[in-house]
């Protein structure tokens, strides 16, 4: 079925080439009025409002000349003041237009699917009467948000600025914090549409080639349209589509970032992004947090350790209390499972009902939490915390035990940062819940095992995901805890950085 | 999608193959906490006893139960403990569990049977019943006894019986009897075991020592319905033999090797005045030290030490026993004296009436064997009441109370 869907596609592809497409390898002319109306077909120049032509004389070079850019994504200040000032109002003789217009950079072209590409970026491109090729001037002025405050990984102490939907401004953010030569910011077009730009950050005398070799074929072999931004990217270049587990880092935060790039870590930075990818993640940097080091040693790790209990708690105590209704009851201190007995005594459902219907609440809560506009948002937390947790409980609908180990959950989910993390995790405790309700413990344990080597096999870009836990390499041992920054000395090696050590 | 069907039906068949067989449901099941033997009438072997606790008993759930009482007790004639949990059910609603179960009580009478241990076994039986079970020896009829007491401030029966009886072991008024214990010391038959002992029976006698009492001995009056617990049966080979007073099991524990008890408080006669005696926390510095030596196949000779930290608590002879090192040494060889005296006269009463001591003193001389048979032939048990048997008590004197000094007497009445 999919087989002949795909060589039907592929047939189509042969059959129906690109509107214009013959148009666009050819040259520009001589002809100042023939390469106008080639543009004017392209842009369907009168009904295109956005896109401008301006005709003009040229006294300083006596010829008329054809100025077209797309006026929405270019900055009208510098094209009249930079541009057609000089061009229209200098009378000395010159024989280049460079010694004329005033704007840092220009670039000469004469393939009209070049100049197409420049002008959709934001160029606008000057024809001359007799020149065989076209002036692109840089003027792009897209609308975006300024540099604002992260909104999902919040610190406490270290910088708060986040990346924003201009990939330029993310990439003069990271290099605020690397000023190196060696930081590379290599673009590729990605989609063929659209031609979405995709900036592939490394540096280049501590990345891995052979990585980097890899993560370029892999952004370069796409085929497809489109690909707006880093969230559709993503699952176009990871390895497992299908697994709970994330491949890739998502990050907003430009410090994280640069301090992945320092360890050799590739950064991926696009337009209408506000946040970047990071490759190869392993396990451990969806656990960490930019504020585990930013915080003094002890402090640091102190968080460390809460998080850690966060991520069993969220996993397991749901499942636990499942397990110990069903199957375990003397494993408990006798007082607690009595107290356990006595507020199950009048819940109409067995355990597992009870546990999954307040769960599914929760869930239900979080999601509508998220999805609803801001003036009504109160309201849906009221809604939440009282007819959930004091009626569901008055009602004998759920046991009160029930609601604390679900909110316990719940919030300790939300110690792992992480929002893909955050959803495997989600899912990974539905899954120990229907287990513990099946076999108890014994469920649970033997879940947590296959999940566990699962984890242990599957491999992000080439690096295993456990990594340097298990298997271990040289790294500066920053998994579950940290040590203290005159410690760390080796970047990690499962990166393989040209450059291991750190000083 | 071929792949995925074939795990899900595989996945299905372990769960239906398998399924969930011992699943059960908490709130579906009566807990049984302390499950009581009695010899049976005529043709029943025995009478089961059930204290079945109440869960809703002292909740702040809505709705109701807070009007039921803290749990209820049945007696009923039958074959074994594991068939009452069935023949129960004729009474009580739900399924029962020993799963929360802490507590075996027998009654004396059924304890002395010989066939006492048949009935003992069906305990390792039921996967439900933990070793860590604590054995109770009471009195009178263990259903009497356990329908009988209620006390007054600690009305759930799983929280009296745990906080009364890990207090009695920490003052070591009452052996730490568990069942694993029970099962090993029947199990080798050379040692003795020693049983929790308690009674509602109140039969007061006056002795010489203050500590010289077993379970409903202690003069006590204003609490009504409740237990006393101190003193210990005494069971060899699976059969209750006899019993020890509060006092002797105290001993008892000093004397054994394998325990360290800390933190029992025992009064000793005060050597500079006849009519007042002394109370001291005593707590052994090491457990005590057992030296045995076996020789051509003869009766062993059995030297104990024991190091002792006592804290002298009350002074009512006014002597100044802390600033007089004289006087100190005179109390503690006192001390000394009175310890070994009291020991010698129950290693003497081991010796003569139970022909076996309690004291764990069968492992020590294991050590002196290198194999088992060996060990066998020699028969320790036959041995034992012939063994010369030293002990020697060292006495550290702590502290003397917060207050050290008091005052002497002349200077108070001028």
């Amino acid at each position: 079925m999919r087989r002949k869907y795909m060589r039907s596609k592929a047939k189509r592809e042969q059959s129906t080439p690109d509107i214009g497409s013959s148009i666009k390898e050819t040259t520009i002319e001589k002809n100042l009025n023939k390469t106008v109306q080639i543009f004017q077909s392209l842009y369907s120049f009168p009904k295109n409002k956005d896109v401008t032509i301006r005709h003009f004389h040229i006294p300083a070079l006596q010829k008329d000349a054809a100025l077209l850019h797309i006026s929405t994504i270019t900055s009208a200040e510098t094209i009249d003041t930079d541009i057609l000032k000089p061009l229209m109002t200098i009378n000395e003789a010159a024989q280049q237009i460079d010694d004329l217009i005033t704007v840092p950079s220009t670039s000469k072209e004469n393939k009209v699917k070049t100049i197409c590409k420049k002008i959709n970026e934001g160029s606008a491109a000057i024809f001359i009467d007799g020149e065989e090729e076209a002036i692109l001037i840089n003027v792009a002025k897209f609308e975006g948000r300024s540099v604002e405050q992260p909104q999902n990984e919040n610190v406490v102490k270290g910088p708060k600025e986040a990346f924003n939907e201009l990939a330029q401004t993310n990439i003069s953010l990271v290099r605020k914090k690397i000023k190196s030569e060696s930081l590379v910011a290599e673009s590729f077009t990605i989609s063929k549409r659209s031609k979405n730009e995709l900036y592939v950050l490394y540096i280049s005398d501590l990345v891995d080639d052979k990585l980097l070799a890899n993560v370029k074929k892999r952004v370069q072999s796409l085929n497809t349209d489109s690909i707006q931004n880093l969230g559709i990217l993503e699952q176009y270049i990871e390895e497992r589509r299908y697994s709970i587990f994330p491949s890739t880092l998502y990050t907003e935060r430009p410090d994280r970032a640069a301090s992945f790039l320092e360890d050799g870590y590739i950064v991926l930075v696009m337009d209408n992004d506000p946040a970047c990818l990071v490759l190869p993640a392993t396990f451990w940097s969806f656990f960490h947090s930019s504020e585990d080091h930013y915080l003094r040693f002890m402090y640091g790790n102190f968080i460390r350790l809460l998080r850690l209990i966060a991520l069993f708690i969220s996993v397991f105590i749901s499942a636990i209390y499942v397990a110990i209704t069903n199957f375990h009851s003397e494993m408990i201190p006798g007082d607690l499972l009595l107290a356990i007995i006595a507020t199950r005594d009048k819940v109409p459902f067995p355990g597992l009902v009870e546990v999954l219907l307040m769960e599914l609440s929760f869930e239900l809560i979080r999601e509508a939490g998220l999805r609803v506009p801001t003036p009504i948002g109160p309201t849906i937390g009221i809604v939440g915390a009282l007819i959930l947790g004091q009626a569901a409980v008055q009602a004998n609908i759920v046991s009160p035990i029930v609601v604390i180990a679900v909110a316990l959950s719940g919030l300790s989910s939300f110690a792992i940062g992480d929002l893909s993390m955050n959803f495997a995790i989600r899912l990974m405790k539905f899954l120990f819940i229907f287990a513990a309700g099946l076999v108890g413990i014994f469920g649970i344990t033997a879940l947590f095992t296959v999940g566990f080597f699962y984890l242990v096999s599957i491999k992000s870009f080439g690096v295993p995901y456990f990594s340097p836990l298990a298997p271990s390499y040289q790294s500066s041992g920053d998994t579950i805890f940290r040590r203290t920054l005159q410690n760390e000395l080796f970047r990690p090696g499962y990166v393989k950085p040209k450059d291991i050590t750190k000083r | 999608m071929k792949r995925l069907t074939r795990v899900i039906v595989f996945l299905l068949c372990i769960v239906l193959l398998a399924g969930c067989w011992d699943q059960k449901q908490v709130e579906k099941h009566a807990y049984v906490f302390a499950i009581g033997l009695d010899k049976g009438e005529e043709n029943d072997p025995i009478e089961v006893t059930y204290i079945i606790v109440n869960p809703d008993y002292g909740s702040q759930q809505q709705g109701g139960g807070a009007n039921e009482p803290a749990f209820e007790t049945i007696t009923f004639p039958a074959n074994d403990i594991i068939s009452a949990k069935d023949t129960a059910n004729v009474i009580v609603a739900k399924e029962i569990t020993y799963d929360i179960a802490r507590l075996v009580s027998v009654s004396e009478d059924f304890a002395k049977e010989p066939d006492f241990i048949r009935w003992m076994y069906d305990l390792t039986k039921d996967p439900e019943i933990r070793r860590d079970l604590q054995l109770l020896v009471t009195k009178e009829k263990t259903s009497d006894f356990l329908k009988n007491n209620k006390p007054v401030l600690e009305t759930r029966p799983h929280e009296y019986y745990k906080q009364a009886l890990e207090r009695g072991k920490e003052t070591s008024m009452i052996p730490f009897s568990d069942l694993l214990t029970f099962f090993r010391i029947t199990e080798t038959g050379e040692d003795l075991y020693l049983s929790m002992y308690g009674t509602l029976e109140k039969t007061p006698t006056t002795n010489e020592s203050t500590d010289n009492f077993k379970a409903g001995e202690l003069k006590a009056s204003g609490i009504s319905g409740q237990a006393q617990f101190a003193g210990s049966a005494v069971f060899m080979q699976g059969k209750m033999i006899g019993t020890l007073t509060a006092e002797e099991t105290r001993l008892a524990y000093l004397l054994n090797n394998t325990l360290n008890p800390q933190g029992m408080v025992m009064t000793f006669q005060d050597p500079k005045h006849e009519k007042y005696k002394v109370a001291g926390r005593v707590s052994l510095d090491s457990p005590a030290k057992v030296k045995l030596s076996i020789r051509d196949n003869k009766s062993p000779k059995i030297n104990v030490h024991i190091p002792l930290n006592i804290k002298i608590f009350t002074n009512h002879s006014m002597v100044n026993y802390t600033k007089d090192y004289s006087k100190k040494e005179i109390l503690k060889k006192s001390i000394e004296k009175e310890l070994e005296q009291k020991m010698n006269t129950l290693v003497e009463k081991t010796k003569q009436e139970y022909k076996a001591q309690p004291f764990g003193w069968s492992l020590t001389a294991r050590k002196k064997f290198s194999t088992i048979p060996e060990f066998n032939s020699y028969n320790w048990l036959k041995k034992y009441p012939d063994a010369e048997v030293s002990i020697s008590v060292n006495v550290r004197l702590g502290q003397f109370g917060r207050q050290s000094e008091v005052p002497k007497m002349k200077e108070l009445r001028k």
